[in-house]
């Protein structure tokens, strides 16, 4: 059984115009130890369908037309809001783009995460290292440990102080780090990280892809990395979906899509990517390109 | 932290002074005879200039404000000229009756605006909203005044369920004087029948005060706490399970609460300066009526008096909200 | 692949920017219908304030005339607001009540805008000793409960509708005077004043040219606001016996003056208690759209 299994998924959503069609019947497979990169423009329905898997867009606006999301086998349009909840955190962790506006202000970054880890806990009480019917306070305490453990795990120097922080005083590689701590603090199976070093300069950017492959070659989960990026595509992913307004147009092995591109679109894409030997004024966009005939 | 505090706290002497400076040229300045019109109309020449001999009003000026200026700090702040009676006495004896008024008023406002416009803010255009929204609108239109006569009509006149006016009644003996908030005295000394009078005669002037704050706090709230939901990390917090109880409670909470909270503070001033006219419509014995009496005799010190305690007050409220800013909004530092 | 290269062509534009910007801001405004309640009952407030004198059916009693024969009748076709203890006509005291409190509360905002803008104004222009001084002074009178305050001067300076214009108006001021202070820092800043400073201009040229034609529109939303609030000022020294004295008939005043009679004649304190509620409310209503439409980043 795939880990998960999205198939003919239709989104529409409702706006001051009338219902538009979003996504267009996506269908994409995931297994333990894959990392699919998902990339199109902005736009394309990428972050939508991030998104639909942990069921966060709210209806209305949103309404699902067709398809089904299947985790292990289970339908997750078809769960109700407490199952779906018992699954998120859990089974299935997210990060998102920005790291300075998804952290909360006003807590220190060791309260969100012990509250996560607390979660997860109560989900699966294995998770902190407990055995079934563990009372609150040793989950309490146990989360806390956890809490510790993870961000030195990701990388933190001094966590045990640095979980008194609040996310002002840390920068924007430490506050993603923290992000991907909470993320992975419940030990998900699943990982969906929506551009998560978009907002992280050059070299962060290095170390936090490094962090995550190395968590997901640890721990043999599946991950859906939305990206706009390339680079990243080619640095660690397995997989490459290639989306454009609401439809995968192309999908496979990293390395077969990207060095034979059979898709006009895709060759646009990887044509727009600025390399080393490219000139002054010769940066491509992808404006103007005809969808009907390259369809 | 502290030094801030120290600091905070040293910037309000001069504030105090200043405000006593400009208060008592003001009413000096102002047209008005007070000691003639305390001395009645048949009062012969001599008469007022020997009260105003009495009062110091024969002095210049600035040797006045430097009579009332070192008496300030000694809680001697000056005398009527209409009872004769000290000032700070007077205050002492109306400024707690007020402050139990406000205080109650403040936290009807608070305990119910704020989870109101948590909860209109989470079931936004539901019925809820709709309807809380319309009465906060009436809410703030609504003169205290004429709530307060609507209230006595309604409760006291028609239903009897409440007393007209006054903040106890007059053949009963309030409870024993510790604080001089009768419903804190009342639990104090165990008079439970105490207690039920003293509440049941602040019940409709705390709420014909309350209306307004209670409107815009809730206002306030839900416009706050609507933003912060679309926050993106509220999205990370439920997209990692937490329950929207929790998110709602713990996390927008506290964020939701920076804005509203200036909001209350403004409010203490409002209040206190308000007293006046909820006052005259229950006849409750508090610094509002006292200032009215004082006013209208133009008698200047209890004036200035009372001017002075709201304003103190007021300084030390907007100095506790800086310093509970900090704890809602980590950023703020004290420097 | 030259296909792939991105055109961009230049939107054309039938209409000027700020037309557009006036026929959106209208939309907007038209899209709030409390907003357009609150202009409505505006717009017949105003109409009627002027025209009362003509429209009332009792001018008489409105002069001070009575008709002891005729006190405390309840609400009828005869009389809709009833009768009070000197029996006279309360709707038509009422309708003619609406001329003090509108034209008293627009004459003190316009007042405060006058003397709060030059204050406010000054004070941020030139800063240093000059905005210490005046600011020091204008936060020292913002500590003062205006309420007070208010009654203090209108007692002092005896009763009259101007006394109670001015002795409003001394706490109505500072406000504007922060707030002009604060959108004059902001706009000193700005590219075309430091650019009229860099080519010699003067600063009253500045001052009234460049900044203060650019900070109209927040105090437009503040006097609208305010409207409501005035009106309630000038209600609340009429209630507690200082302002405006009778013959003259005043909101506040009829409903201080009906409280003496209250459990069994209610009507004589409902009509007055209304108008003020009901014009309050208007002002407040319009205020609230205008500010959605000049200043939506205030939004709250």
């Amino acid at each position: 059984m795939a880990l998960l299994d999205i198939e003919n998924l239709g989104l529409a959503m409702t706006s001051f115009e009338g219902e538009t069609q979003i996504l267009h019947g996506i269908d994409l497979t995931i297994e333990r130890g894959e990392i699919w990169g998902m990339v199109g423009e902005t736009g394309s329905g990428k972050s939508l369908t991030g998104l639909s898997v942990s069921r966060l867009i709210p209806s209305p606006p949103g309404r699902y037309t067709s398809g089904a999301i299947r985790f292990e086998g289970q339908d997750l349009l078809q769960a109700d809001e407490p199952a779906m909840r018992r699954l998120r955190g859990r089974r299935i962790g997210m990060i998102f783009q920005d790291p300075t506006t998804n952290l909360n202000p006003a807590f220190r970054v060791g309260t969100q995460l012990v509250d996560v880890a607390l979660h997860a806990g109560r989900a699966d009480p294995s998770v902190l290292g407990l055995a079934p019917g563990a009372s609150a306070r040793a989950l309490k305490a146990a989360a806390k440990a956890r809490a510790v453990e993870m961000l030195d795990h990701v990388g933190i120097t001094n966590p045990a102080e640095r979980i008194r922080s609040y996310p002002h005083e840390l920068s924007g590689g430490m506050k993603q780090r923290v992000l991907i701590a909470m993320a992975m603090i419940g030990k998900p199976d699943l990982l969906i990280a929506d551009e998560p070093t978009t907002a992280l300069d050059v070299s962060v950017q290095a170390q936090i892809l490094r962090l995550m492959h190395a968590l997901v070659h640890e721990r043999d989960i599946g991950v859906l990395l939305i990206t706009h990026n390339l680079g990243v595509v080619a640095q660690i992913c397995t997989h490459v979906a290639v989306m454009f307004r609401g439809r995968i147009l192309e999908k496979g092995p990293v390395r077969a899509v990207l060095k034979h591109p059979s898709h006009a679109y895709t060759k646009a894409l990887l044509d727009a990517v600025p390399r080393a030997h490219t000139k002054r004024g010769e940066l491509r966009g992808l404006g103007g390109i005809d969808m009907e005939a390259a369809e | 932290m502290l030094f801030y505090f120290i600091r905070r706290v040293a910037m309000l002497v001069p504030m105090l002074l200043g405000l006593s400076l400009l208060l008592f040229v003001v009413a000096r300045l102002l047209p008005g005879d007070p000691v003639g019109l305390a001395a009645g109309p048949n009062a012969t020449p001599e008469l007022i200039e020997r009260l105003r001999a009495e009062f110091g009003l024969d002095q210049s000026l600035p040797m006045q404000y430097w009579t009332y200026l070192t008496g300030l700090v000694q809680g001697d702040w000056g005398q009527s000229v209409f009872t004769r009676r000290p000032v700070f006495e007077d205050l002492m004896t109306y400024l707690p009756a007020t402050l139990e008024l406000v205080i109650a008023a403040l936290v009807i406002a608070i305990v119910l605006g704020i989870p109101l416009g948590l909860l209109t803010a989470v079931y936004r255009n539901g019925v809820l909203d709709y309807v809380t929204r319309t009465v906060a609108l009436g809410g703030i239109a609504m003169p205290r005044f004429f709530l307060g006569l609507l209230l006595q009509l309604g409760f006291a006149a028609w239903l009897g369920w409440l007393p007209l006016a006054g903040r106890f009644p007059l053949i009963g003996f309030p409870p024993e004087h510790v604080t001089g908030f009768y419903t804190v005295d009342a639990v104090l000394s165990g008079d439970w029948e105490g207690l039920r009078l003293a509440l049941a005669h602040l019940a409709m002037p705390a709420f014909a005060m309350s209306l307004s704050p209670l409107a815009t706090i809730m206002r306030m709230m839900r416009a706050s706490t609507i933003e912060v939901l679309q926050q993106d990390y509220v999205l990370t917090e439920r997209a990692l399970g937490l329950s929207s109880r929790l998110i709602l409670f713990k996390y927008v909470l506290k964020n939701a609460m920076t804005s509203t909270l200036t909001i209350i503070g403004l409010y203490v001033s409002w209040l206190l300066g308000g007293t006046v006219l909820v006052e005259t419509v229950f006849d409750w014995p508090g610094l509002g009526l006292y200032a009215t009496q004082a006013i209208l005799t133009q008698d200047f010190m209890p004036v200035i008096g009372v001017t002075m305690v709201i304003a103190m007050i007021y300084l030390v409220t907007m100095l506790l909200v800086d310093l509970l800013y900090g704890v809602f909004n980590p950023k703020v530092r004290y420097s | 692949m030259s296909d792939l290269t991105q055109t961009t062509a230049v939107p054309k534009r039938d209409r000027s920017a700020r037309a557009e910007n006036w026929a959106r801001a209208f939309y907007r405004f038209r899209q709030s219908w409390l907003s357009l309640i609150g202009l409505a009952i505006v717009v017949t407030l105003i109409v009627l304030a002027v025209i009362a004198p003509w429209i009332v059916p009792h001018p008489d009693h409105v002069a001070g005339t009575t008709n002891t024969g005729f006190r405390f009748q309840p609400p009828s076709a005869a009389a809709w607001f009833g009768t009070n203890e000197l029996g006279q006509d309360v709707f038509s005291l009422v309708l003619v009540g609406a001329r003090v409190s509108l034209f008293s509360a627009m004459v003190v905002i316009a007042l405060a805008i006058v003397i709060g803008t030059l204050v406010g104004a000054i004070a941020g222009y030139f800063g240093g000793w000059i905005d210490e001084i005046l600011m020091r002074f204008t936060d020292l009178l913002l500590t003062i409960p205006s309420l007070i305050l208010a009654m203090a001067v209108a007692a002092a300076l005896g009763t009259g509708v101007w006394n109670m214009i001015i002795a409003i108006t001394v706490t109505w001021w500072p406000a504007y005077a922060r707030l002009v202070r604060g959108e004059v820092l902001v706009k000193k800043q700005e590219q075309f004043v430091v650019a009229s400073v860099a080519l010699g201009a003067g600063w009253p040229r500045i001052l009234g040219l460049h900044i203060l034609p650019n900070i109209v529109s927040p105090l437009v939303v503040k006097a609208s606001l305010d409207m409501g609030f005035a009106i309630l000022t000038v209600a609340s020294l009429g209630f507690v016996g200082i302002g405006v004295k009778p013959p003259t008939p005043e909101w506040g005043t009829l409903l201080s003056g009906a409280r003496a009679y209250m459990p069994d004649y209610w009507w004589t304190a409902v009509a007055p208690g209304t108008a003020i509620f009901l014009a309050v409310l208007a002002f407040n209503l319009l205020g609230d759209g205008l500010r959605d439409v000049l200043d939506p980043k205030a939004r709250r």
